[in-house]
């Protein structure tokens, strides 16, 4: 029977979250597309979810969604929602997901960061931060999906690689985010 | 063992998880909690608490961004020629008209910067020598290959009269020779007609200075006792009452003693270029400072004298040596 280190998972966590943090305040403003960057805080958020999920994929989403609001100029709480909620869902399994399907996780990921970041400038364009429909669908929401897409991406390729083959049926149960 | 829609085990509780809500309750508590911050983070707009949290993340977290440029900083040339690539016809015909249009108004912008310059060269000369003098333009150079004239725009409108001494912000130029209501024709020392009272700064001796044909100057009638060297400044003497005294002309390229002549060939380079003459100082009247004084007149005069009296000496040792014969 597989026991879950949480000490690991800690570490693993840490470890992904100063990489991603940094990426997300020195190079993702540096690499552009129109208005689109890449939404570094929620391929972390997805990326603990998918691994792990549970209360620990929802608290990280939250935090993560919190650091993204305050390193931005738009309001406080709306990442924080998204990626409490989206982290919610894409975590409500509680196993490895990312190493027992990548495939499957890729395409999960894909959908919930289309929805938030779909919501997040519709949102924008509500609180009048944004200035046309056309601006926020074509020279925000677009690239910025694409950008965040390619992001996790790699991330999910070097977790996979890390963290190797699952043993056992179901798979549940072992979290190799630690190994990073 | 199955599990619901929620991934919950629906065995046996020992075999249950205890974390089993799979984060529900904390996701509601903090969907909430994000709800209540983005109620009042829209509210405060602009000053309060969250807005002063932020401002103290971004004072935290500016070295990692300032790293972040400073690292870019080589790829930044590639995303700027990607978001060249997709840019239209239009911007890029905008872009370009811009382009020409600020390169014409920063050849104006050059132009004026330099007329300025000039200009204050020439207040400053006007100060320097206290000058009282009218400002003019030169608006066209000499109409013939005889001549080394410049005309000017002003004329006895503006209280120009012929035989006015005309500066620019280097020194002396030339003489007004013929004016009319508007404009006047002035004739430059190099002309070969020209011929202006001068001496050597430093060793203060009195000669003219005379144009030539090829545009020269010939700095003459400095007798071969006087000290001059290459690079002293020939600057006017204000003898004869035209030019001020003190006026920059040229500076000593050659100085050559021909055997058996009392006096020095000089050659003066001018300070200026007369193609570069823009804007000019007409001298219109003369101080009392501005005038040779009487021991300036009477140094000339001896001046002449001892080189009078050296040509006659060495006329009558001729006539002696050939009576003697």
């Amino acid at each position: 029977m597989q026991v879950r280190d949480t000490n690991k998972d800690r570490r693993g966590i840490g470890t992904l979250a100063i990489v991603c943090a940094v990426l997300q305040l020195a190079i993702a403003p540096n690499i552009a597309i129109g208005n689109g960057r890449a939404n570094i805080a929620l391929v972390f958020a997805a990326c603990v979810a998918l691994s792990i999920g549970g209360r620990q994929g929802v608290l990280m989403g939250f935090l993560s969604g919190m650091f993204f609001d305050l390193s931005t100029t738009g309001p406080i709480g709306l990442m924080s929602l998204l990626l409490t909620v989206a982290s919610f869902f894409m975590g409500i399994e509680e196993r490895n997901r990312m190493s027992d399907d990548p495939l499957g996780s890729f395409t999960l990921f894909a959908g919930v960061s289309f929805v938030v970041t779909l919501l997040y400038h519709l949102a924008m364009l509500l609180v009048g931060q944004a200035s046309s429909l056309f601006d926020v669908l074509v020279l925000r929401t677009l690239p910025t999906y694409l950008l965040t897409l390619l992001t996790f991406a790699i991330f999910e390729y070097f977790i996979v690689r890390r963290s190797g083959p699952i043993r056992g049926k179901h798979g549940g149960g072992r979290y190799t985010l630690g190994k990073m | 063992m199955p599990r619901n829609l929620f991934g919950l085990n629906n065995g046996p509780a020992q075999f249950r998880r205890k974390n089993s809500d799979n984060g529900m309750r904390l996701a509601l508590v903090l969907t909430a909690l994000s709800l209540v911050l983005f109620t009042f983070s829209g509210r405060e707009s602009g000053s309060g608490p969250l807005t002063t949290i932020r401002g103290g993340f971004q004072v935290i977290t500016t070295p990692a961004r300032v790293t972040g440029s400073f690292v870019m900083q080589p790829f930044q040339g590639l995303s700027n020629a990607f978001a060249n690539l997709t840019a239209d016809q239009e911007t890029l015909s905008e872009l370009k008209s811009e382009n020409e249009q600020l390169t014409a108004r920063n050849a104006e912008l050059e132009e004026a910067e330099q007329t300025a310059t000039r200009l204050q060269g020439l207040l400053n000369l006007q100060d320097t020598y206290d000058l009282q003098s009218t400002a003019a333009r030169i608006i066209s150079g000499s109409t013939d290959s005889w001549s080394s004239t410049v005309t000017i725009d002003k004329g006895s409108l503006s209280g120009i009269a012929v035989g006015m001494p005309v500066t620019d912000s280097a020194g002396v130029i030339g003489q007004t020779i013929e004016v009319s209501a508007s404009s006047a024709t002035v004739r430059l020392i190099s002309d070969e007609n020209s011929s202006v009272a001068a001496m050597v700064q430093s060793s203060r001796a009195q000669g003219m200075l005379n144009g030539s044909a090829e545009g020269s100057l010939q700095l003459t009638m400095v007798t071969s006792d006087k000290t001059v060297s290459v690079g002293d400044t020939i600057v006017t003497s204000g003898l004869g009452g035209i030019f001020p005294k003190g006026l920059p002309l040229g500076t000593v390229t050659n100085v050559t003693h021909n055997a058996g002549s009392s006096y020095l060939d000089i050659v003066v380079e001018p300070l200026v270029s007369t193609e570069n003459y823009e804007e000019v100082l007409v001298v219109t009247s003369l101080t009392e400072d501005q005038q040779a004084t009487a021991d300036d007149i009477s140094s000339a005069d001896a001046q002449d004298s001892s080189s009078t009296s050296t040509s006659d000496d060495s006329t009558s040792s001729s006539t002696a040596d050939a009576s003697s014969e």
